[in-house]
């Protein structure tokens, strides 16, 4: 079976799973405003200061919120050990990997679209205009976040202390991605939108060496 | 038996006595060896342990990933050996810059931190090493822990010069009153740096060494143990 | 000379961590050869 097709089959899977009791996603949903809300609290949301910080709150919510979702990944297949039944399956280790990571990236596109009104709304950001380079630069940012994300829990599946170590093996790991992510997203957001193409240069690099790195190595992650 | 732990000991010795004179040697030209700085004085003189030590902890970072991906490759127990070792010393490398840092910041700058671009970056990495450290205790069997941190030292090699450029590239767009060390070096004082940085490579690959050998000996025990375990005693 | 004491503080920090280090590393290898020795006997 072709790498395309097996990760298609895993990706509709998942998918499948999720739709079914969508727990998942509202759940990560309802997080990520409670973190906007709370953070809210911490500073006074005037338009010059909402539009500096707003875009890096944002970001660290869904990075919180992506390393606290992203564990059941794997979990969810250990505690019915399917993943043996996945690893005698006549596909490549990677396709199990990608269809999951892709996934994972579409649950949390999903939850930013829902998001992105309600954030623009809380902090009074205008999104209209950017709309197209915004989501480019949540697309990019996202990827980034559910490869090494995907990657990683399934590291933290086979350790202890699992929902605390995902988030400490993961974070360092993604500043880059906050640093990018938010910097592009301030730029949309400034009096003069711009779309800083550096940091979408930067977070494209991100997710085409971590997607190759998870390619190369993903697959002893498996391994019995 | 005997004999060898005996020789082990002895070479062991000389080694630590060795890198201990190196050290010293080194002390004694930042101290006294290398010229006064013009504009801060004494206390200039702890950039002669600071900077190699940061040197130090990417030769650290290279050899974990070198002997993760060795580990990899061959799956010879040793290439984890070496790597968690290193690791480890990445780690204490990196403390020893972030420790030295502040110490030489509060008296020169009045802050005992800043936020710029290299001490960010540093403290980025040293969450990454700390964190693989983390992963290794909470894993209990040899080669499962070998396998998930030989990924996760690979993941954060990788990540290292992506950390680097994003800080450096903020810090470009976001310029603060940077904390730098001035441009120009008087090769005097380049030659006791190298002096200093050849000190602390000394010091790595002794404890680079030690640590490997207790590693080897930890795998030593577990063996034995199952085999006491297996003949029911 | 003023700061003198900081720059001592720092390489005490050098030195400090090089004997901790090893002074660990040490003991834990004595343990070690302890116990490999006990394992053999039991094993004889």
């Amino acid at each position: 079976m072709s790498l395309a097709r097996a990760t298609g089959l895993i990706l509709a899977k998942e998918l499948r799973i999720e739709l079914r009791s969508r727990a998942l996603l509202s759940t990560t949903f309802v997080f990520v405003l409670l973190v906007l809300v709370l953070f809210s609290f911490t500073f006074d949301p005037t338009a010059t200061e909402a539009r500096r910080f707003g875009p890096g709150l944002l970001w660290l919510a869904l990075l919180f919120a992506g390393s606290l979702m992203l564990q059941p990944t794997f979990v969810r297949e250990q505690a019915n050990d399917t993943l043996s039944a996945l690893r005698m399956a006549p596909i490549e280790p990677f396709a199990v990997l990608l269809g999951k990571l892709a996934a994972n990236a579409v649950y949390l596109f999903l939850v930013e679209l829902i998001l992105l009104p309600i954030f623009a709304g809380l902090y009074n950001l205008s999104i209209l205009p950017v709309l197209g380079r915004l989501l480019l630069v949540m697309f990019l940012g996202t990827v980034g976040l559910a490869t090494t994300g995907t990657v990683f829990s399934a590291v933290t599946a086979q350790a202890r202390l699992r929902e605390l170590l995902l988030p400490v093996l993961l974070l360092p790991i993604l500043a880059p991605v906050l640093i990018g992510s938010s910097e592009a997203t301030v730029g949309l957001f400034s009096d003069q939108p711009y779309l800083d193409t550096t940091w979408v240069v930067f977070l494209t690099a991100f997710d085409v060496v971590f997607l190759t790195a998870a390619w190369l190595f993903g697959e002893y992650l498996f391994e019995e | 038996m005997a004999a060898k732990s005996k020789s082990n000991l002895a070479s062991s010795v000389f080694w630590s006595l060795l890198t201990f004179a190196c050290l010293a040697l080194a002390c004694y030209a930042a101290l006294f060896v290398a010229p006064e700085e013009k504009t801060m004085g004494v206390i200039q003189r702890i950039f002669y342990f600071h900077v190699p030590s940061f040197w130090t902890a990417f030769l650290a970072i290279f050899t974990t990933t070198y002997g993760s991906v060795a580990y990899i490759a061959t799956k010879k127990m040793k290439w984890d050996w070496i790597a968690v070792s290193a690791a480890e010393l990445a780690a204490a490398f990196l403390t020893i810059g972030l420790v030295t840092g502040p110490i030489w910041a509060k008296p020169v700058w009045g802050v005992w931190w800043a936020w710029d671009a290299r001490t960010t970056s540093t403290f980025v990495l040293w969450a990454m090493y700390v964190s693989y450290l983390l992963l290794r205790t909470l894993v209990d069997e040899p080669e499962r822990r070998a396998l998930l941190s030989a990924v996760v030292a690979i993941f954060s090699c990788i990540d290292v010069p992506l950390v680097y450029f994003s800080i450096w590239m903020y810090r470009t767009q976001h310029p603060q009153p940077v904390i730098g060390d001035g441009g120009y070096l008087d090769p005097r004082m380049g030659k006791v740096l190298l002096e200093c940085w050849g000190a602390l490579v000394a010091l790595f690959l002794l404890l680079l060494r030690e640590r490997y050998r207790l590693e080897k000996m930890r795998s030593e025990v577990d063996g034995l143990r199952m085999e006491v375990e297996r003949r029911g005693l | 000379m003023k700061n003198l004491h900081s720059v001592f503080a720092a390489f005490m920090a050098v030195w400090a961590v090089f004997f901790l280090y090893q002074v660990t590393v040490g003991w834990r290898v004595a343990r070690l050869q302890d116990e490999i020795a006990r394992l053999k006997d039991r094993l004889r």
